[in-house]
């Protein structure tokens, strides 16, 4: 049985209001470069920099970062920590405040190794968390600066994001496993 | 009906026919484009002391119901209509518009040419006086010429002390500038806890109640007229909780920022102009009534971002702080008369609050 948490609504609103945050932080959107992590993440990215471009008429840099052993909804090894690859960043991070975006935040091992890939890409300035659902049960010292839902939820459950780009629709959804 | 008479202060004068009350009164005329919504309108405290003109042509039709008064007691100082109709078949109905405006002392005057009216009164200079009288004549024009509209709406219709609405959730303190319910009913659907302020409270006034965001009403009149110290409030307070302004404060928040106003050359009240919400490039719609506006060269980019913008007369319709989660709308969010799309400002407004406990 699937429970919406976030309707389409508030995921509008969420992001809205995660870009007015990242502004507030960061000072502007000088040297801001946004990182999505696949697969959903990447698309919140983009909308995240669609919005700064309607607000500030200013294009920021965003990439996709790519996880190669681990996907949300496969049950993974409890061996191994994902791997990410910023194969496909074609901008430098260097000195950058890099806003990485993910839709779930969860064990954080996902972002500790989105953050290892971005570092051996170049030294950041800083590195921001921008997730839109932190669903708790964190294994490593890892939050967010930006989240869009907190939805504290049980291990049994499942948490499914949906974006319009790829779903049907955009929604947050609880499910019972 | 008792025949009446609208009378301008250039001299002319409408013949039509009394319904309400039959007090004579004077006030500032303004014109009402809104098709829906009368109650909502007549009694929302914007109008304190002004005659409003309807351009909708049929008015009363839905009668007065329990669910939509916008204050306790209007102050609105008359009604202008084409044609009012005093039978109403809404399920909702209480009681005529013409019973209504007889218990509030409040006069209307039916059978003008209302959009013929609105039309001149968009070629006349500045704020219009007016009055409903009985009968035309030297006497009725000299009335109304001594007449000296007030500066002071908002001491006229603001709460003078504090008082609490609770409930169980956010606590949000409300500075009233003259509000309207509907802002207070949006808020008890979110379950917030509220305190509504005097205007005159300061920044400590507020914090003391530690609140989870402040909201700063809508109200009457100029912002011009308030003075320094509500912008030292506002600048105090935005900068320690999550804060929303609507109307007359949106216009107070502007200024408190360094923005500068000007009087419209006419008062706008309508819901017809497509809104562009900036961040999301798309269209909304929604209640506006204002006679100032934020002049947008005026803003300094480096402490306000603008996010609406009226695409008909070009004026600024929302402001965000670069450095604060703090907002303002010129329109009226909380939707009473709706459209009631941009009511979800509210829920931003409640989903600052949260986010600011982490």
């Amino acid at each position: 049985m699937a429970k919406v948490v976030v309707d389409a609504m508030a995921m509008q609103r969420a992001l809205t209001r995660i870009t007015y945050e990242i502004i507030e932080r960061n000072k502007g959107v000088d040297d801001l470069v946004i990182l999505g992590i696949k697969t959903r993440g990447v698309y919140l990215a983009r909308r995240i920099a669609s919005r700064l471009q309607q607000l500030e008429n200013v294009t920021v840099p965003v990439g996709d970062l790519d996880i190669t052993s681990y996907r949300d909804d496969i049950e993974h090894d409890a061996d191994h920590d994902p791997k990410v690859s910023a194969a496909n960043i074609n901008f430098s991070v260097a000195g950058k405040k890099v806003i990485l975006v993910d839709d779930v935040l969860y064990t954080g091992r996902t972002i500790r190794a989105a953050m290892s890939a971005v570092m051996d890409l170049g030294r950041p300035k800083s590195i921001n968390l921008a997730v839109l659902v932190d669903r708790g049960h964190r294994e490593l010292p890892i939050r967010a600066d930006f989240v869009g839902k907190n939805i504290p939820s049980s291990q049994r459950e499942r948490i499914k994001v949906s974006v319009s780009e790829i779903d049907d629709r955009d929604a947050v959804e609880i499910q019972q496993a | 009906m008792a025949k009446r008479y609208l009378i301008l202060e250039d001299g002319s004068a409408y013949a039509g026919e009394g319904f309400g009350a039959g007090a004579t009164t004077s006030g500032e005329v303004i014109s009402n484009l809104n098709l829906l919504g009368y109650q909502e309108t007549i009694t929302d405290q914007i109008y304190h002391n002004q005659i409003i003109i309807f351009a909708q042509p049929a008015i009363g039709n839905v009668g007065i119901n329990h669910d939509s008064y916008e204050s306790i007691l209007p102050t609105a100082k008359g009604m202008v209509v084409r044609d009012v109709t005093n039978i109403s078949t809404n399920r909702l109905s209480r009681l005529s518009l013409d019973e209504f405006l007889q218990q509030h002392n409040i006069p209307g005057i039916s059978g003008i040419d209302t959009r013929h009216l609105i039309r001149k009164l968009r070629k006349m200079d500045g704020p219009v006086k007016g009055s409903i009288v009985d009968v035309a004549d030297a006497h009725a024009f000299d009335q109304l010429n001594a007449t000296v509209l007030t500066n002071r709406q908002v001491d006229q219709v603001a709460t003078p002390k504090p008082y609490p609405n609770p409930d169980t959730g956010k606590n949000v303190v409300v500075i009233d500038f003259g509000l309207k319910h509907g802002i207070l009913r949006q808020l008890s659907e979110r379950r917030c806890n509220v305190t509504v302020l005097p205007w005159t409270a300061s920044a400590q006034d507020v914090l003391n109640l530690d609140p989870d965001g402040v909201l700063l009403s809508t109200g009457p009149g100029s912002p011009l007229d308030l003075g320094e110290g509500v912008l030292e409030m506002i600048r105090k307070v935005q900068a320690e909780i999550p804060l929303f302004a609507i109307g007359l404060g949106h216009e107070l928040f502007a200024l408190a920022n360094g923005a500068q106003l000007a009087a419209l050359p006419v008062e706008y009240h309508g819901s017809s102009h497509p809104i562009r919400r900036i961040i999301t490039n798309d269209i909304i719609y929604a209640t506006q009534g204002q006679g100032y506006a934020v002049i947008a060269k005026s803003i300094d980019r480096d402490r306000l971002i603008t996010t609406y913008v009226d695409l008909i007369n070009g004026t600024v319709q929302g402001l965000r702080h670069r450095d604060f989660p703090a907002f303002s709308v010129q329109f009226f969010a909380d939707g009473a008369p709706g459209p009631h799309e941009s009511r979800d400002l509210f829920d931003e407004f409640m989903e600052a609050m949260t986010a600011r406990e982490g």
